[in-house]
């Protein structure tokens, strides 16, 4: 089957500082794709360049064979990319009910968002518990929640969800990852960057590691062994 | 709109502030000069407040919009309330090539907006042919006679003002309750993340300068005929942008009538009492209400009312 989502060759960077040196990997429809690598691989850099929210300097990207390289990013989020970006990026000033709202602002989502709503809801009753309060006093899990709920407000075809157990207690982890294994089971596309490997790769189909720009590995989900993982994610590391 | 704050302004705007002034010439002048600064005031505070801009630049707004409603009236035989919206857009096209600065943010947006300001005083100079150069434009048409009301007298032109900044203000307000309005109100809290979202901030903070130029144009149109002339040195004087400002900031710019409220007691205060105190550098006090109410209430005079009435701080006011 013809990949979903296809990243060739891809360099980018932040100015003069490159941080992608040759990226290559593709996510197939329906599937889970893990990334993982250490901390300063380029994972986070890769999600925002396929966003373009960095300049791809070199490669392509493409989604359903044509070319999304360096396109407006609200030009990608109506196409069905959607982020979830690290640090969730919530706005903190506003209710949790705006929160989600934000994420129907793309015109094609705006007809659909009370079914949506009531989805998200459906997903998170944490947050219809909350929906009045403000962003800001959310705990760190329940931000984690709400950032995962206006991303699936924008109507995914592929949800990029960058680092979603970071800085979080291992119970609202646990949590988290069901919530992914229940959005993969409904046949979401997923692209998932995680330090947290053991649990990544539970629910992986595929399964790439990053090292210092590059993508060191790449094997199926159920293939992957994870000694041998950890050994190359540390041997790189300390041979750098 | 609220009625319970919209009906009282319409009495008072159509009924109680014309019965009670029309036969004082001299006070009816003052508050529709205090009512010009106000529409420049609810414009300037919807690029700040919704577009997260602050500008430095409204003279330049102002001054387009009154040339082009100017010479169009006088060289082009337009009616004079068609005039008034080509003002308008005129200014909005102005504000379009004023773009570019939209890529800077904060003070440098300020500042880069302030040349742009120049630029257009400059032009309005050296355009002798269309503009009168340096010695303005006299006789520029008055409002005409609609269904037997005179808009030509004070009065007529009061009303004129009157309408132009209720119009506004309820633009504003509809701005900002709609989908836009939380979305460049998500913008404030992170660009980067309303981005990541697919809101398409470069263009709703676009819309916002244009919106913002248009109703200053307007402003600026509408004084063009009200005072029957115009020159570069007062069409684009730097006045238009710091009075109006300040009676922003006074009223509280984060809402739709604080700047209307605050044009009104900034400027009638000034012309009223102060003037009559301190003939001379009068505006000395201007900056000290203006410090006052920064230390009392930095949210401005409207939050101070809403919170008297018991009402809650987050009222739309």
């Amino acid at each position: 089957m013809k990949p979903l989502l296809e990243v060739d060759g891809v360099r980018a960077g932040y100015g003069a500082i490159n941080v992608l040196w040759d990226v290559s990997l593709t996510v197939a429809a329906g599937e889970t794709t893990v990334i993982v690598g250490p901390n300063g691989a380029g994972k986070t850099t890769l999600l925002r360049a396929l966003m373009g929210l960095v300049p791809v300097q070199g490669g392509d990207v493409r989604l359903d064979g044509a070319s999304i390289r360096n396109r407006r990013t609200w030009d990608s989020v109506a196409d069905g990319l959607v982020m979830i970006p690290e640090g969730r990026m919530i706005f903190p000033d506003m209710s949790v009910e705006d929160n989600l709202m934000m994420g129907a602002f793309p015109r094609k989502c705006r007809k659909g968002w009370k079914a949506n709503l009531e989805m998200v809801f459906d997903l998170f009753p944490r947050l219809k518990e909350r929906r009045g309060q403000l962003a800001g006093t959310l705990s760190g899990g329940e931000a984690q929640m709400l950032a995962m709920g206006r991303g699936l407000m924008e109507q995914p075809r592929i949800c990029l969800i960058d680092e979603p157990s970071l800085g979080l207690a291992p119970v609202v982890v646990d949590e988290i990852f069901r919530i992914l294994a229940r959005l993969k089971a409904e046949g979401l596309t997923i692209v998932l960057v995680e330090q947290n490997t053991n649990r990544a790769l539970k629910i992986a189909d595929q399964v790439y590691l990053m090292q210092s720009g590059r993508v060191a590995l790449s094997e199926r989900g159920e293939r992957v062994d994870l000694d041998r993982l950890h050994a190359l994610y540390f041997a790189h590391e300390a041979a750098e | 709109m609220n009625p319970r704050i919209l009906v009282p302004v319409l009495v008072a705007a159509y009924l109680a502030v014309p019965l009670a002034f029309q036969s004082n010439g001299y006070l009816l002048g003052l508050i529709v000069a205090a009512l010009t600064i106000a529409g420049i005031a609810v414009a300037w505070a919807l690029l700040g407040n919704l577009g997260g801009m602050v500008s430095f630049g409204h003279a330049a707004f102002f001054g387009v919009g009154s040339y082009v409603s100017a010479v169009l009236t006088m060289k082009a035989g337009v009616p004079v309330f068609a005039g008034l919206l080509m003002g308008g857009v005129g200014a909005a096209v102005a504000s379009i090539a004023t773009m570019p600065a939209l890529r800077l943010k904060g003070p440098y947006f300020a500042l880069a907006i302030l040349a742009y300001a120049h630029i257009f005083q400059i032009l309005a100079v050296q355009l002798e042919g269309v503009t009168g150069g340096a010695g303005g434009l006299l006789s520029i048409p008055r409002f005409p006679s609609v269904l037997g009301v005179d808009f030509g007298t004070k009065l007529g032109g009061y009303f004129v003002i009157v309408t132009i900044v209720i119009l506004a203000a309820l633009a504003y307000d509809a701005i900002r309750r709609s989908t836009w309005g939380l979305a460049l109100k998500a913008m404030h809290d992170s660009e980067l993340a309303t981005r990541v979202i697919g809101v398409p901030s470069t263009h709703l903070k676009a819309v916002m300068l244009v919106v913002s130029a248009f109703i200053t144009g307007v402003v600026g149109a509408f004084n063009a005929h009200f005072i029957n002339f115009l020159e570069p040195d007062y069409a684009f004087s730097g006045s238009w942008t710091v009075l109006p400002i300040a009676a922003a900031i006074f009223g509280g710019y984060r809402t739709v009538w604080g700047p209307v409220l605050g044009a009104l007691v900034i400027y009638l205060l000034d012309q009223l009492l102060f003037k009559e105190v301190l003939p001379h550098g009068h505006q000395l006090v201007l900056g000290a209400l203006m410090a006052g109410m920064v230390l009392w209430s930095p949210g401005g005079l409207v939050p101070v009312l809403v919170r008297r009435k018991g009402g809650r701080a987050h009222a739309h006011a």
